[in-house]
């Protein structure tokens, strides 16, 4: 694979007059993959700062949820003299379809980056069709 | 015949039209406050602090091997150098969304103070790298030996 240059990365900040905000502190938008493999969807987000018991995945209805916390300790006695980005938590939803096998799908936090993987439900899977031979 | 009918505007419309385009625009550019971007933003973004010991430089590079990164530091500039590398989709997948960049990156950062090089740690948390610079003990005063000639 070639190297490039990372680009920069904004954080996009939720405004509220997209969604309802309650509670302390910014939200925003994090970046985020999805790939479809054969037998499952993945998406992949990144948030750094958060870890695995400040984040909730919630499943309503066809809305799947993801809000993570982040927590700012650590920060008590220390004097901010430049900053190029803000902490704040991340919010982000998806609609998903019938197609996903709900009662089996994994979360996993790794190093800021939560990735989900979402099992196709068996009457989307591909399948192959025999041909029989007379 | 090519006649189309002209449709009877007030030479006002095309001005509204205009109004709004503008205002669209402005809404488009203006959606971020003032003071909340930054004119050249380099990856990764950078947050330094500090307290009575240490200077702090927290940066958030989330989805990183350890190994993949350098951070170096030679008197008072810090570089952090390393490398991003995109997750190989497993065979016979599709990207339906693609946001998360990868990539190389290196960046230099003067540090506002004189820091202990043998000292300097840094941690990487929830994707989240922080660097603790102790400052160096050039403050405390030096005491002058007088060699009689």
């Amino acid at each position: 694979m070639e190297t490039k240059e990372h680009p920069s990365v904004e954080k996009r900040k939720i405004t509220p007059d997209k969604c309802v905000i309650t509670g302390k502190g910014d939200w925003y938008f994090p970046q985020s993959d999805i790939y479809e493999t054969p037998d499952n969807f993945t998406i992949l987000i990144d948030m750094p700062g958060v870890s695995t018991e400040h984040i909730t995945i919630d499943l309503r209805d066809n809305e799947l949820v993801i809000n993570g916390e982040v927590s700012q300790e650590g920060y008590r006695d220390e004097k901010v003299l430049y900053n190029e980005y803000t902490i704040g938590h991340y919010h982000r939803h998806f609609v998903i379809s019938d197609a996903i096998n709900r009662d089996k799908i994994e979360a996993k936090m790794s190093d800021g980056v939560l990735s989900l993987i979402l099992p196709k439900a068996e009457h989307v899977k591909p399948r192959k069709i025999e041909v029989k031979a007379e | 015949m090519g006649l189309i009918k002209w449709d009877r505007t007030g030479p006002l419309d095309s001005l509204a039209h205009i109004q709004r385009e503008m205002g669209d625009l402005l809404g488009i550019l203006g959606s971020a406050p003032q003071g909340e971007r930054y004119a050249t933003m380099e990856f990764p973004p950078i947050i330094v602090s500090v307290n009575e010991d240490s200077v702090f430089v927290r940066a958030e590079l989330p989805g990183i091997r350890i190994s993949d990164l350098d951070i170096q530091v030679v008197d008072d500039v810090l570089t952090i150098k390393g490398e991003r590398k995109a997750v190989a989709p497993a065979a016979k997948s599709t990207y339906l969304r693609r946001e998360r960049n990868y990539g190389t990156f290196a960046r230099s950062i003067m540090l506002p103070e004189k820091v202990d090089v043998e000292k300097v740690a840094a941690s990487y948390k929830h994707g989240v790298l922080l660097v603790t610079l102790p400052k160096a003990s050039e403050a405390k005063p030096k005491q002058v030996v007088i060699q009689k000639a």
